[in-house]
């Protein structure tokens, strides 16, 4: 460890060891319990307040924290009027999905989506497809939160790079690993109060450092008045408003790790309260932390690029303006967003490939898996995944940010006409499906790799429509699904 | 005394035929909040008010909008959404 306060990882150290210490009790109070439900959904057990945070934490990754911050700094009002559509996120899944899918999952004695999917269309190579793209994307997904949060750790405490993955990367790796999914939700809701705590601060802070609201907005008025306009005078530019409300509003109702909570939780009351709880909070913190970012030019001069880019925004106001035996406390929020979309990811990951593949393997060769090995495997993937991603931070890849994005563009093409179709469409069968996942995940990496754009709009635009015209076609040509599938989903 | 809410008992039938009449509630509730976020924001952009240092159209297509999204969860979870027993035996 190089010059960093030792102080200011006194209250992050005393965070991840709370994590941790959830995951024991968690362990120690599951143990007896069905360990496949207990460990990949939590035993259906969440209330609604659990639910609505671990929706919300996992959802808000680090760039909710860092990167959308640090574009509003650039941009402006128009930035928080494009983020805001996240308030969609959390009523749409749970109204949409939430239901349905815990039916479904009781049902079909279900414990992930690929679960779903399998009973749905009937198609293990289907299944295979989606675990795998499921583990591919959130790979990529996971790869951009421990980058993300170990390059935030670095600014603001002075330590190094390496040091903050191993805090905080491996930790999140250890507590995922023995908790399983209910020490997730757990530790999402401690993960998403802190973040909101840490936005009241650094908001207080930002605010106390600039000389009060009044004199930072007059500086603004005056040195930017780009920023007022919704447009920023070419600065955020319609197709950013349009792809946005695709790729971070409307489409992240079929993210899996967003629908995998429709099977966790236990009754519909807590669905309901979560649906409102959620959308109070997810608000909260994207107008919070964006607006954040803006009044940082109360405090910084310069503009982003002097800063080291947009990345840096938030990190150098949280080292300006904070105190430092506060620093400490700051930083928890932003690598809370990352943990807890770690955590969330891996656990899905890890139940792609025990369940989805190697259990379902077994089963279909009537061969039996003892608890004791399921329970060993089920800790050891979840934590070989972890390790594989923490490994390849380490040598953080260039461009992370779009990794992420694509990443997140990637499963939503793979995954939002399928569940969406698949669910709720009598008409939707195992063709269109398979034709709607792979064909458009290929078209959308394609034009992803090439570059390709149609009116200078993100490929969500070019992936989500090539998946819905495959999934027709497929399904207008393909064998319609049997009865007693369809009597299933649509009794 | 607080009492446990329990959800009545229906058949798979009647709760597919709620659960579709939600999904497209929560639907319809999108399309209002899309048509919302439009003209919070866009519509108002050439309003010449400011409210606390802040045009108009910042205010109504940020914090409006999620006053509105809030109203809307609400609405739908409290008002047009229904308890339901979910099956399997998870909510005895």
């Amino acid at each position: 460890m190089n010059e960093g306060s030792f102080a200011a990882l006194v209250p992050l150290i005393i965070f991840m060891a709370v994590m941790v210490g959830i995951s024991f009790f968690v362990k120690h109070r599951q143990a007896g319990k069905n360990f496949l439900g207990s460990y990949f959904v939590g035993n259906r057990e969440l209330g609604g307040f659990v639910l609505a945070m671990t929706t919300v934490a996992t959802y808000s990754s680090v760039s909710s924290f860092v990167g959308g911050p640090g574009m509003a700094f650039t941009v402006g009002f128009g930035w928080i009027y494009m983020a805001v559509v996240q308030v969609t996120a959390i009523f749409l899944v749970l109204g949409i999905f939430g239901k349905r899918v815990a039916i479904l999952a009781r049902k079909l004695n279900a414990v992930t989506v690929v679960d779903i999917i399998r009973a749905r269309f009937q198609s293990d190579f289907l299944a295979a497809v989606a675990a795998f793209v499921i583990v591919l994307f959130f790979c990529g997904t996971m790869t951009a939160q421990f980058v993300g949060g170990a390059k935030l750790f670095s600014a603001v405490t002075g330590y190094s790079y390496e040091s903050g993955l191993i805090l905080f990367g491996l930790v999140v790796v250890i507590y995922t690993s023995i908790g399983g999914f209910r020490a997730v939700a757990l530790t999402d809701t401690c993960c998403a109060l802190i973040m909101m705590v840490g936005i009241v601060l650094l908001l207080h802070y930002v605010l106390e450092a600039g000389g009060g609201y009044e004199k930072i907005m007059s500086t603004i008025e005056t040195n930017h008045p780009e920023m007022f306009e919704p447009f920023s005078m070419g600065n955020m530019p319609w197709g950013i408003y349009f792809t946005q409300w695709l790729l971070v509003g409307i489409c992240t109702i079929a993210l899996p790790q967003s629908v995998v909570r429709g099977i966790s939780y236990k009754d519909t009351s807590g669905l309901h309260s979560a649906m409102l709880i959620g959308t109070v909070v997810v608000g909260f913190m994207n107008i919070g932390i964006n607006f954040t970012g803006i009044l940082a030019h109360g405090v910084l001069a310069g503009d982003a690029a002097s800063y080291g880019g947009v990345d840096n925004i938030i990190p150098t106001t949280i080292a300006t303006v904070m105190p430092r035996e506060l620093v400490g406390l700051a930083i928890i929020g932003p690598l809370a967003a990352s943990i807890s979309t770690i955590s969330g990811l891996l656990i899905v990951a890890s139940s792609a490939i025990v369940k989805d593949i190697y259990i379902h393997y077994k089963q279909k060769n009537f061969e039996t898996v003892s608890d004791v090995k399921i329970k060993f495997l089920s800790m050891a993937i979840t934590a070989i995944i972890g390790v594989t991603v923490f490994v390849i931070a380490l040598t953080p890849p260039n461009l992370i940010w779009l990794i992420n994005m694509f990443a997140f563009g990637g499963l939503e093409t793979a995954f939002f006409w399928t569940l969406l179709l698949g669910l709720f469409w009598k008409g939707a069968n195992k063709t269109g499906a398979l034709f709607s996942m792979v064909g458009g995940t290929i078209i959308y990496c394609a034009t992803q790799a090439a570059g390709f754009k149609i009116f200078d709009l993100h490929q969500i635009t070019i992936g989500i429509t090539v998946s819905l015209i495959l999934f027709l076609i497929g399904s207008y040509f393909g064998k319609p699904s049997d009865k007693e599938t369809l009597k299933n989903f649509f009794p | 005394m607080l009492e446990k809410k329990i959800a009545p008992k229906i058949d798979d039938a009647q709760k597919f035929k709620i659960v579709r009449r939600e999904a497209i509630y929560t639907g319809i509730a999108l399309i209002a909040l899309i048509f919302f976020w439009l003209i919070a924001g866009f519509g108002t952009a050439s309003i010449d008010v400011k409210i606390f240092h802040l045009p108009l159209w910042a205010i109504l297509g940020t914090v409006g909008v999620w006053i509105f999204a809030i109203l809307i969860s609400f609405v739908l979870s409290k008002k047009l959404f229904k308890d339901m027993d979910l099956g399997g035996g998870d909510d005895e």
